[in-house]
């Protein structure tokens, strides 16, 4: 090989791939400084901690989307997860349990509403799309019989609770810590372990990974998983935020979640993506739902502009192959 | 990653020092009992948080506030939560960073928007909700028609009109939502006693699902008189089910709302009738509260929006 | 039709392909082209098609230069190529594959079946077939799909017909019927472009043969004015002997013994044993098992009976996992479905079964990995700007050492080679054959599946032939040659 073609093409590949990663990044910066051209308030330390509160549910969401989405897969559940972990949790502490251990019940029923997701695609070879498509609606279902239709109410007025929503650390919404804690474990268990080379592995080529002796079933569960408790987490935020359970919460969220995780890059196709990329990508979309809402855009135009804003960054990101 | 963690551990330091670590909504600022700062009428922005656009009813709602502020120059800013809590919740505090002067509110849901009015209560800037109420958190008032009272007018209607006991079925709107659940309650606070109720199911207040529930109530219960939907839209979808069953003349139909579909069935006879509510005058009535606000008024702590039985004369 | 190819270069990325090929075929003859694998006889005939586009040189058609759009334009212009894998719809029937895209039609849309089965029959007749309209593609056997492809292209009326390695599948009375079949085309005045390993058949059927060598066009002569010992020689450039590495290799215990294996389906009671050191060559034809065999060992589809034994004791495979944790490696036939994550670095790709071995509790050393990976990379001379970069941007021969490095990395002891050479150039194949006598000496014992009878009668010690899921026979190397292997194979010897 001519060693001088070698190294333009290696500067070449290191280019397209620096743009795909910091391209979101740039487009964050513009997108923040356009808002914040048309109306000063924006970059206020008040607002920009209102936005980080904001994005920490669909962050949060879209951190187990990425794991989901770099295996090849979709989950559409995400948002009755949501509803129903947060229905529980709220109806637990209605129930007198401690909130703590109610806290602590709802993330578990949360992974575990995903593993189940994972074992119906991983053991009952269903495409991912169908198979959270019907848990979608059951996890909905279960959370109207269970919450009878009406919001839970009554939560109480223990501070853990509160804290999980309303909580503010040096200063901090303490969902955005959390959404910060969560990103850092997801980070290095995605980006530096075993387990996040052999969910890129599956997405990049499902049967190369398993005929290199990967377990393919339960890594896919395990990530569904994730995804599952990353959504209960969500959903114990909202539900403290809102005090009150909503049975119709998260309807859609999974959309968002998606839009967030393709906004960062991560290909639908499986096998490559990057959780920072996610991150950017929630944050692109709380900016804007943040900063249309601050200029004034009416909202019919708002859903209009998110809708354009993830056609171009896709087109781009196709653009960079 | 470590320009994230730069960034947070920075604001940590530069906050942590203020000491702010606690619950949003604990800090009791020094606004509440002082009394009302006036702000004139052609320099006041209004926040309008709506629970959703997507149905005319909050349209001309917000067409009612917008009108009346239009006429003395007052700014609104309105917001659209899709009806979903989180996003209003959200809304609401974009509108607070705005800084404006009064928010009107017209929840998604009455316990969840309580975060959201103690937040505007802390940056000190008046609320007054619209349409449902809130639990909690300090409102000047709510502007609403009186669900309650609408359900018991369409109860009583159907006792009129075809007499006590009469064998009916309810529509149910959007299970948890606060107007099927304040309707619901009125209505039968009324039919328990005086109705034989034999079917109650939700239809999402769609007029498409209205349609195929009353399909199915008619399989089972043929000999029904009476129907309440708690919205026009599923009473214009029953009432499709029942002609094409051809119990047109034997089963009266009971909408809620008053809108203009409504109006027109009621006008041609096909629906019985509707307990109308004014959403635009609503929109009016919470604008001018605001300006009576500011201008010192004294203001009730419940103002009651028209509500109106029509029927073909 | 009369079609000169001159001077075609064509380069994908940094691999040369074609380097200069001249050829040109006449109306009414069958020329054949031969060339060892990745000699770039396909992707001239690809590129004649319009499916790659090539660098430089010209094509001339009927004495005018000419490039075609794509595959279906050339189709349209009369000239038709019949894959070896083909193109066809599996679940629609054979008359739906016959007319697809060009369905006879009323001007209301409406399919006018009776017209089009009266054609297909008529169709069928001529070229002395006989297969039933209705049935779905997928229940024929690969030969009579090859049938039904050939009967398509000539329902084009294509002037020149492209067969691409048209007998791999084809029982002895299916070649009877193609070859009657070709003979009529060419009366007919049809061009057919013969691509073949097979001497016996070029040389039977073809009235010139051009031999293709590392992308170039060595030679084109009249049949009957050369012989098989020229065109191997032309074809391979040096003797055979040169060509496979002449190492001998000590064979020592049994390694590796395989006992009643069968899976219910495919294949069943398959027995043989691998020794130390040793290359065992699996061959046969296409669909007769072998890699069908080598799944089952390695776990990846289910087994109705059989054990396996490494060194003499009984071992247990349920899944490709347990494979590796025993020592099996397994470098599949499709190297782009199952060997490699083409996305991914080749430093990714070397480390993935080995990954629980570069790393504490779940955390990778990255450095180890990579060092480990690099060793590899340059231990068996992948030819990459780096280790980081996606392995879809090397050639196919680089691509197969890095499946071949996964798995020497993976500390394999049994390594199940399914065609390794596939869709590689002479050089890299050439070094794929060297490591894999280095690994033999090393005491690995190798499993070499292979359709390509002089690459398992060059580097095999010893050879079992499959016929439809049977072992057939086996042979030491003294005793290999071509005509035993493709008796066994077709079933001869009975």
């Amino acid at each position: 090989m001519n060693t001088e073609a070698g190294s333009i093409e290696k500067k070449k590949e290191k280019r397209s791939e620096m743009i795909r990663k910091l391209g979101p990044f740039f487009a964050l910066i513009v997108l923040m400084v356009f808002v914040t051209i048309m109306n000063p308030n924006f970059i206020q330390m008040g607002n920009i901690l209102n936005l980080l509160r904001q994005v920490s549910i669909n962050g949060l969401i879209a951190f187990g989307m990425t794991f989901v989405i770099i295996t090849g897969g979709i989950d559409l559940s995400v948002g009755s997860t949501l509803a129903l972990s947060g229905a529980l949790g709220a109806g637990m502490i209605a129930g007198g349990w401690s909130p703590v251990v109610a806290t602590l019940a709802a993330l578990v029923i949360g992974a575990l509403l995903g593993a189940v997701n994972g074992t119906l695609i991983a053991k009952g070879n269903t495409a991912p799309f169908i198979a959270t498509l019907a848990t979608m609606t059951i996890y909905r279902g279960l959370t109207l019989v269970y919450t009878n239709g009406n919001p839970i109410t009554g939560i109480g007025d223990s501070f853990f609770f509160q804290f999980i929503g309303k909580g503010y650390l040096f200063g901090i919404p303490f969902p955005v810590i959390l959404m910060a804690i969560a990103f850092g474990i997801l980070y290095v268990v995605l980006h530096k372990m075993t387990f996040g080379r052999k969910t890129f592995a599956i997405g990049g080529n499902e049967n190369a990974a398993y005929i290199a002796g990967i377990k393919s079933d339960w890594i896919k569960i395990a990530v569904y998983s994730i995804s599952g408790l990353m959504a209960s987490l969500a959903g114990l935020i909202l539900t403290s935020r809102l005090n009150s359970a909503q049975p119709t919460a998260g309807t859609t969220y999974e959309l968002d979640a998606i839009a967030a995780v393709v906004l960062g890059g991560t290909s639908l196709s499986g096998g490559r993506g990057r959780l920072f990329g996610t991150l950017i990508g929630a944050l692109i979309i709380g900016t804007l739902n943040n900063g249309l809402n601050l200029i004034g855009v009416s909202s019919f135009y708002q859903q209009v502009v998110k809708g354009i804003v993830i056609i171009i960054a896709v087109l781009l990101d196709r653009k960079n192959d | 990653m470590k320009k994230l963690v730069a960034l947070f551990g920075a604001s940590a330091l530069l906050l942590g020092a203020c000491g702010t670590t606690g619950l949003e909504g604990n800090d009791t600022g020094d606004n509440g009992e002082e009394g009302v700062e006036s702000v004139a009428r052609d320099e006041m922005t209004v926040g309008l948080s709506l629970s959703t656009l997507n149905n005319p009813f909050f349209v001309s709602l917000q067409e009612g506030v917008e009108t009346a502020a239009e006429a003395e120059g007052t700014d609104v800013r309105t917001v659209d939560a899709q009806d979903d809590t989180a996003k209003q919740l959200n809304d609401v505090n974009d509108l607070i960073q705005q800084g404006v002067d009064v928010l009107l509110i017209n929840p998604v849901d009455s316990a969840a928007i309580e975060p959201a009015i103690e937040s505007a209560n802390n940056a000190g800037i008046p609320v007054i909700t619209i349409d449902r109420s809130s639990e909690g958190g300090e409102v000047i008032t709510l502007v609403a028609s009186n669900n309650v009272e609408g359900g018991e007018m369409a109860a009583q209607r159907i006792i009129d009109l075809v007499g006590e006991g009469a064998i009916t079925v309810q529509l149910e709107g959007v299970p948890g939502a606060s107007a099927t659940r304040e309707r619901g309650e009125g209505f039968m606070n009324v039919a328990e006693d005086g109705l034989d109720v034999v079917d109650s199911q939700t239809a999402n207040f769609n007029r498409s699902e209205g349609l195929t529930v009353m399909e199915n109530m008619l399989q089972s219960n043929s000999d029904v008189e009476a129907v309440f939907a708690q919205n026009d839209e599923m009473a214009l979808g029953a009432i499709e089910a029942i002609e094409a069953a051809g119990l047109a003349e034997d089963v009266i139909v009971i909408g809620f709302d008053g809108n203009d579909d409504a109006l027109a069935a009621v006008e041609e006879g096909r629906l019985d009738a509707t307990i109308a509510q004014q959403p635009d005058e609503m929109g009016r009535i919470a604008m001018e509260t605001a300006y009576e606000y500011f201008e010192g008024g004294e203001i009730e702590e419940y103002i009651a929006s028209p509500l109106e039985l029509i029927i073909n004369e | 039709m009369k079609i000169q190819m001159k001077d075609i270069v064509k380069s994908f990325g940094s691999n040369k392909v074609l380097l200069g090929v001249n050829i040109d075929i006449k109306s009414g003859e069958v020329h054949a082209l031969m060339g060892e694998n990745g000699a770039g006889k396909s992707t001239l005939m690809n590129i004649l098609t319009g499916l790659h586009k090539y660098d430089s040189g010209t094509v001339i058609i009927n004495g005018e230069e000419r490039t075609f759009e794509n595959p279906k334009r050339a189709e349209e212009e009369g000239i038709s190529f019949i894959h070896q894998e083909m193109i066809t719809w599996p679940d629609l029937t054979v008359l739906e594959n016959l007319f697809m895209g060009r369905e006879k039609k009323t001007s209301w849309g409406w399919i006018k079946t009776k017209e089009m089965r009266e054609i297909a029959r008529e169709l069928f007749k001529e070229l002395g077939v006989n297969i039933e309209l209705d049935r779905g593609m997928r229940t024929l056997s690969v030969g009579q799909q090859q049938l039904v492809e050939i009967a398509k292209s000539l329902m084009s009326n294509a002037e020149v017909i492209i067969m691409d390695e048209p007998t791999a599948a084809l029982t002895d009375r299916e070649i009877k019927v193609l070859f009657t079949t070709i003979e009529k085309l060419a009366a007919k005045n049809v061009a057919i472009i013969y691509i073949s390993h097979r001497m016996e058949e070029i040389f039977a059927i073809s009235d010139r043969i051009t031999v293709m060598r590392d992308g170039i066009s060595v030679d084109t002569k009249p049949t009957n004015e050369t012989d098989k010992d020229e065109v191997v020689r032309k074809m391979v450039g040096r003797d055979l002997e040169d060509y496979y590495p002449n190492i001998e290799t000590e064979n020592g215990n049994v390694l590796f013994e395989v006992k009643d294996l069968s899976d219910g389906k495919v294949y069943e009671n398959i027995n043989f044993h691998v020794h130390q050191g040793e290359i065992l060559g699996f061959s046969g034809l296409m669909g007769a098992g072998r890699t069908e065999i080598m799944r089952g060992i390695f776990g990846i589809d289910k087994l109705t009976s059989g054990q396996l034994f490494l060194d003499d004791e009984k071992i247990d495979v349920k899944s490709p996992s347990d494979a590796i944790r025993q020592g099996i490696g397994f470098l599949t036939e499709n190297r782009k479905e199952e060997g490699l994550i083409l996305d991914d670095s080749l430093i990714g790709n070397i480390s993935l079964p080995s990954i629980e071995e570069f790393s504490r509790s779940g955390w990778i050393n990255t450095k180890e990995e990579k060092d480990f990976a690099e060793l590899l990379i340059k231990r068996l001379t992948v030819k990459t700007v780096s280790g980081d970069v996606p392995v879809k941007t090397l050639s196919g021969g680089n691509q197969q050492k890095v499946v071949l490095a996964k798995w020497i990395g993976a500390g394999s002891r049994v390594l199940i080679l399914d065609e390794p050479t596939r869709g590689v150039d002479v050089g890299a194949k050439r070094e794929i054959y060297m490591l894999m006598k280095e690994l033999a000496e090393r005491g690995v014992g190798i499993i070499m599946v292979s359709s390509d009878l002089p690459e398992i009668i060059g580097i095999s010690d010893r050879v079992i032939v499959i016929h439809e899921g049977h072992i057939a026979g086996e042979m030491d190397k003294a005793d290999l040659s071509e005509e035993k292997i493709m008796t066994l194979a077709t079933g001869g010897y009975k």
